[in-house]
């Protein structure tokens, strides 16, 4: 089955305008935190916040609504958030975390529930655990020499950056521009073109722009836990759905895509495993 | 007539060790031998020669009991050592993790005891209390410490991180819980030793299946007590002048248990003195009960203490200040000592470091003090109360002495 497995998928995005105005596309991720935070469904979320450099995304435990919308917006450079769950649960004292993070990352954080060592008391209490989509993740040096030295712009000075329609996209206070995503091969972290979780099949809820129209957002409900609460956070107004039929470009892209990245992650496999080079799967 | 019985090795402790007890024609203990089984302690050797941060995470090592107690005297020792003073909240974290650790430990010990002391029908109720409180404690020591057995956080100028109001809360909420659940405990136990326990032979065959109440001096000593604080530990106690280590042949007038014990006998003084809950309590509360009953109460009783401290603490603890002093890791080779009140006793680190290396290492611990003290703490009794005196001490040996297991098959019989 394509998506791995999933309870429902909808389109959706966040009715708040204040998370609008600051989400990357429908505001799934922040809302459903916020939510979860003040139903109190999780006590605090490990998020990636941004720090005083540009584009460093670092990992931080948000106990409020405010310190979780400040974290909105895709970064597409790595934040190791479980670095942070030690500290969330220790000396935060949160015994219900949510947390969000790309397939590999929820992969990482599943395997850690089922082998918990060195994660004494920690594994079990991951409330909720949201995957973002994901075709591949840059080092943030990566972004650099893209912005700078092929879009001819201030890597400081990006607002926002996007992909879509096959291309790189940033926003500066100069405008809007986009690079073919094809210059950007190469520069993705080398784990990437093994991936074959596009979906974050593993997730409680996982959710990407593919499929749905612009501000709005994919949305796969997968495990109970996850279904309950995006339902909750539907029935509560907080978050807005369609069905995925009546939606463009809808779940054919999305699973061409997924099936784009399976196909290329396992010929990429057996490339290395002809030579003689250890693979995961 | 005098016959001898043995008990090897003495059971429910951590560790090996060996009870030898003289015993006259009606089986009263003349002579009491008690000596650790336990070969070989190296952890002070290895971490010599090392950066002065790697001594608390191996000398944790030394036990899964008292892994925090070993920490904290460790890193007291450092601190001492590079003439560190560490933020008050960083005291008062410290103060927090020892409270909930020997909260935790005596509470671990009455596990321990449980099959002496308690009917069949009052186990589950002990067993539940028990788990309720060790549960409770040990969240406290992950919150401040980031872990319960072997704590990453405790470190040399303070600990890695404060609390965030929300643990403090937390923690205070069911600690403050948790005030009847100890009462209750502390109850139980101490009506239990009271009613007596059950009465083994050595090879464990079970002599009566009544419970026989615990003679009236049984276990009592004539030792100086060996404590430096109520409850964490005060590093001008310790003076290094009035201690002396002979070695075991010197100690027990026995040539074989001389070769075979592996601990040396510390002395303070020039004596064997008693250290753990009721030394503690005879220092600082004038209690002068002696023998098994007096360390089974002091021990329950200590409990308390450690939780209304611990709530206290977390009452006034600042969750915004600062806990991590900064220092120089250089060291100019003051001896550093650091003394921990563990649940069975001081426990005393001291350490050197020069050139940004450990230059000298030592760890004297509870249990190696308590060793020539409970042998003798056996005689005038029939040798059937022998283990009994032995639990009532709690021993520990993993730490008296370490041992790695290098060949299985060549273990200590």
């Amino acid at each position: 089955m394509a998506f791995g497995t999933y309870k429902e998928v909808v389109s959706a995005r966040a009715t708040d305008k204040a998370i609008q105005k600051v989400a990357q596309d429908g505001g799934i991720v922040t809302a459903l935190l916020t939510y979860a935070l003040e139903e109190n469904i999780i006590e605090g979320a490990v998020v990636a916040g941004n720090t005083e450099d540009a584009w460093k995304p670092e990992p931080t435990i948000a106990m409020t609504a405010d310190e979780i919308i400040a974290a909105a917006g895709t970064k597409y450079t790595f934040s190791p958030n479980l670095l942070a769950f030690k500290t969330a649960v220790r000396q935060y004292g949160i015994e219900k975390l949510g947390t969000v993070g790309t397939p590999c990352q929820v992969q990482g954080i599943r395997k850690m529930q089922s082998y918990p060592f060195a994660t004494r008391f920690l594994a079990d209490k991951i409330s909720l655990l949201i995957g973002i989509f994901c075709m591949e993740n840059f080092p943030r040096a990566s972004l650099q020499t893209f912005i700078e030295g092929k879009l001819d712009s201030q890597f400081d000075l990006t607002e926002k950056m996007d992909i879509g329609k096959g291309k790189f996209w940033i926003e500066t206070p100069e405008g809007t521009k986009g690079l073919a995503l094809k210059e950007t091969h190469g520069y993705e972290q080398a784990g990437c073109n093994i991936c074959q979780d596009y979906v974050a099949e593993l997730a409680d809820v996982s959710t990407g722009s593919v499929g749905s129209p612009d501000g709005w957002s994919t949305v796969f409900s997968r495990t109970d836990a996850g279904a309950d609460i995006f339902t909750a956070a539907v029935e509560a107004g907080v978050i807005e759905t369609k069905a995925m039929d009546d939606v463009k470009p809808g779940l054919g892209l999305l699973e061409k895509l997924e099936n784009g990245k399976k196909s290329k992650g396992k010929d990429e496999c057996a490339r290395r495993a002809e030579m003689g080079l250890p693979t995961p799967w | 007539m005098s016959d001898r019985k043995v008990i090897s090795p003495t059971s429910r402790q951590e560790g090996h060790a060996e009870l030898v007890m003289e015993i006259d024609d009606e089986g009263i203990v003349t002579k009491g031998r008690y000596f650790s089984i336990t070969p070989v302690r190296g952890l002070e050797k290895m971490v010599t020669g090392k950066a002065p941060e790697t001594a608390p995470v191996l000398c944790q090592r030394i036990c899964g009991v008292c892994p925090v107690p070993h920490t904290l005297a460790s890193v007291e020792a450092m601190d001492d050592s590079l003439g560190i003073e560490i933020p008050r909240a960083a005291e008062l974290m410290r103060e927090l993790i020892i409270s909930a650790s020997n909260l935790n430990s005596h509470a671990i010990h009455h596990f321990l005891i449980a099959t002496d002391f308690v009917p069949d029908e009052l186990f589950k109720t002990a067993v539940n209390s028990v788990e309720t409180i060790r549960k409770n404690a040990q969240y406290v020591v992950d919150m401040c410490a980031g872990e319960g057995i072997h704590p990453s956080d405790i470190r040399i100028g303070g600990v890695a991180n404060n609390l965030s109001e929300l643990a403090r809360r937390k923690l205070y909420a069911r600690l403050s819980a948790l005030v009847p659940v100890v009462d209750n405990h502390i109850e139980l136990i101490c009506n239990l030793v009271a009613d007596g326990a059950l009465v083994k032979d050595v090879d464990g065959t079970l002599l009566s299946d009544e419970r026989e109440v615990i003679p009236k001096g049984l276990g009592a000593i004539d030792a100086p007590v060996f404590a430096s604080d109520r409850i964490y530990g005060k590093r001008d106690f310790f003076d290094l002048d009035r201690f002396t280590e002979i070695v075991p042949e010197a100690w027990y007038d026995d040539p074989e248990i001389g070769k075979r014990c592996c601990t040396s006998v510390p002395l303070y003084d020039g004596l064997a003195v008693e250290t753990g809950p009721r030394a503690r309590a005879d220092a600082f509360f004038n209690y002068k009960e002696k023998g098994v009953v007096a360390q089974h109460v002091a021990r329950a009783r200590e409990m308390r203490m450690y939780l209304s401290r611990a709530i206290a603490i977390l009452d006034e603890l600042d969750t915004s200040a600062a806990t991590l002093a900064d220092f120089d890791p250089r060291g100019t080779g003051k001896l550093g000592i650091g003394v921990i009140e563990a649940p069975r006793g001081t426990d005393i680190h001291m350490a050197q470091v020069k050139d940004g290396k450990t230059q000298f290492y030592s760890a004297l611990v509870p249990t190696t003090w308590n060793i020539p003290t409970m042998g003798p703490a056996t005689e005038g009794f029939h040798y059937k109360w022998g283990a009994h005196v032995i639990r009532a001490y709690d021993p520990c040996l993993s730490c008296a002495t370490h041992v790695m297991v290098v060949d299985d098959e060549d273990k200590v019989s």
